[in-house]
């Protein structure tokens, strides 16, 4: 797995829940151990008490798998112990009974912590989604009058055609074709309309964390739909390459639109802030960047960061700007991570700022 | 269906660069019977063979390349001015006055009645037609004046400043019969039926007296 430029102070670090990407070998690696364990508890005489070791079993268990998981690991383990008692020949059975006693009562306070930090971090990735869920419907109401302009360039179309359709209409003799043809773009327009307010719902609702197949080129062009009213009041050009046919990424689409917008929003207000560069714009870029992660890069001519902040950006809190909470890369940071990806900030040549984030992409078709 | 166009149709611009509402004023002008050009964009427009005819233009100020307002100016610094009549999705009470100061015919906030937008155009091409008269008239005067000898140009430029025979004939040295001869040359090739007329036309062309 990709390693972050710069690891960030971990203290103000953001709990990331349970990475999707984390490693494919662990359940198996947990079960090897749990024979391995097994095996030698049968063998070895009874006094040799390796059934203890069951709880390394247990908490490595509580890594990939919830909490059914674990108590149905945990379970598993005070069976296989027992089952080591019955069929090992020699030693003590006394001290066997007591050796199993023991390694159960270990197995169970185990389990016991193991379900203390599975819920609490089910409790932590609540709190993040929320937190992220704030973040975002914050962003959107900065972004309102954006994307009511959004809204209204169909339901201005529909009111032309309307009008239109009705001066086919009264015309001697009425122009039928045209009539149609004004009515079918009336059509087409409200269907616009419709997505658009279809994917601000998207964007404003909460929902649990999503897996789903993600077309990052379309993600950057929905967010960038969104934001280019407000860009160009700003007189900021959004200007994007993307490559094409990447393939898609395992993951959730309103998470990394989230993403986007905090990058392009953070790009627009340190270019509107007076950056030192000519061109006012935000160069948005999607490559496949290894064979395994596909790279999507913000890049602006704004005031960028001071190289010395530079490894405090994603902390939470942390904020260059007069208002805003600093929570933007923080959020940002920990999303990305839960897509099994990294982020990364460096300043851009010749000014301004450039982030690139990380994900890596699955061989599966959406 | 219209007939066959004639070069003197008036015709609208439309510059938008969202596709749909181009479409739907496109065919909202066309249903009201006007001649419609698109363009997505400003450039596409500049590029783009221009009918010689009446026209208006109908622009979106909001605009990535080239914003509605920059090209107006722009415009309005070379060459002939189209009337201009904006429409933008959220216009703001600076950006409507330059706009107007420019000489914008109209500032129309979506959503506009298209009885406004018709208005609008008609004032327009009002404005566009008398533009067009006045360049007509002063190119056949630009034509007649090219037709004076460099005698009869000095006699209109002294006539029209209201001087008399008498101080002509002696300014570029001549007998007052020679400066009446070419006096009235000159009212015959400019076509003035009034010494009144003769100097309205001078002031057209900017002729002014040589002294």
């Amino acid at each position: 797995m990709g390693k972050p430029a710069k690891e960030g102070n971990t203290l103000a670090k953001w709990p990331t829940g349970r990475p999707f990407g984390s490693s494919p070998l662990m359940p198996a690696v947990t079960v090897i151990l749990a024979l391995a364990i097994f095996v030698l508890d049968s063998i070895t005489r009874l006094e040799i008490a390796v059934a203890v070791f069951y709880v390394a079993v247990v908490l490595l268990s509580q890594s990939f798998c919830g909490r059914r998981g674990v108590l149905a690991t945990a379970f598993a383990c005070v069976a296989l112990t027992i089952l080591s008692y019955i069929i090992t020949r020699n030693g003590s059975f006394k001290a066997g009974i007591i050796n199993s006693i023991i390694s159960i009562a270990a197995i169970g306070a185990t389990t016991y912590l193991a379900l203390k930090i599975e819920a609490a971090r089910v409790a932590a990735q609540k709190a993040q989604e929320q937190l992220a869920h704030i973040a975002r419907v914050t962003t959107l109401g900065e972004l309102a009058a954006s994307i009511a302009h959004e809204v209204n360039q169909p339901l201005g179309a529909i009111a032309a055609n309307g009008n239109a359709a009705i001066n086919w209409l009264i015309a001697q003799p009425p122009n039928l074709g045209e009539v149609k043809q004004s009515v079918t773009q009336m059509v087409d327009d409200a269907n616009r309309a419709s997505e658009i307010v279809a994917r601000v719902r998207r964007l404003a609702k909460r929902t649990p964390h999503q897996n789903e197949l993600v077309d990052i080129n379309s993600t950057i062009q929905e967010v960038a739909r969104l934001m280019r009213s407000d860009l160009d009041r700003k007189g900021i050009a959004l200007r994007t390459q993307l490559s094409p046919d990447l393939p898609v990424v395992e993951g959730d689409r309103v998470e990394l639109q989230q993403v986007l917008l905090n990058l392009i929003v953070n790009s627009a207000e340190s270019l509107d802030a007076g950056g030192v560069g000519t061109s006012r714009e935000i160069f948005i870029r999607s490559a496949k960047h290894d064979s395994r992660n596909i790279c999507v890069s913000v890049a602006d001519s704004g005031g960028g960061f001071d190289p010395d902040k530079l490894d405090r950006l994603f902390d939470a809190f942390h904020t260059t700007k007069s208002h805003g909470m600093g929570m933007g890369l923080t959020i940002s940071r920990s999303i990305i991570e839960a897509h099994g990806g990294y982020i990364k900030a460096t300043p851009n040549v010749p000014a301004g700022a450039l982030v690139q984030f990380f994900v890596p992409f699955t061989q599966r078709t959406a | 269906m219209m007939t066959r166009v004639s070069e003197q149709e008036p015709v609208i611009f439309v510059v938008d660069d969202d596709a749909s509402v181009r479409r739907a004023l496109d065919n909202l002008l066309r249903s009201k019977g006007f001649r419609v050009q698109a363009f997505a964009s400003v450039e596409e427009y500049r590029e783009s063979e221009l009918p010689d005819a009446p026209a208006c233009m109908v622009l979106d100020v909001r605009m990535p390349g080239q914003s509605g307002l920059e090209f107006q100016r722009e415009i309005n610094e070379s060459g002939p001015q189209i009337p201009i009549i904006f429409i933008t999705g959220h216009g703001d009470i600076p950006m409507s006055v330059g706009a107007m100061k420019a000489g914008a015919i109209e500032f129309l906030t979506k959503p506009f009645s298209d009885q406004d937008l018709v208005g609008a155009i008609h004032i327009g091409l009002e404005k566009d037609r008398a533009r067009r008269r006045d360049n007509e008239v002063l190119t056949t005067l630009r034509a007649r004046y090219e037709t004076l000898t460099a005698r009869e140009r000095e006699v209109m430029a002294s006539v029209v400043v209201g001087k008399m025979n008498k101080q002509i004939a002696a300014d570029v040295n001549l007998s007052e019969i020679s400066v009446k001869v070419h006096r009235g040359q000159v009212m015959r090739k400019m076509r003035a039926s009034s010494l009144a007329e003769l100097v309205r036309i001078a002031d057209k062309l900017g002729v002014s007296s040589p002294l």
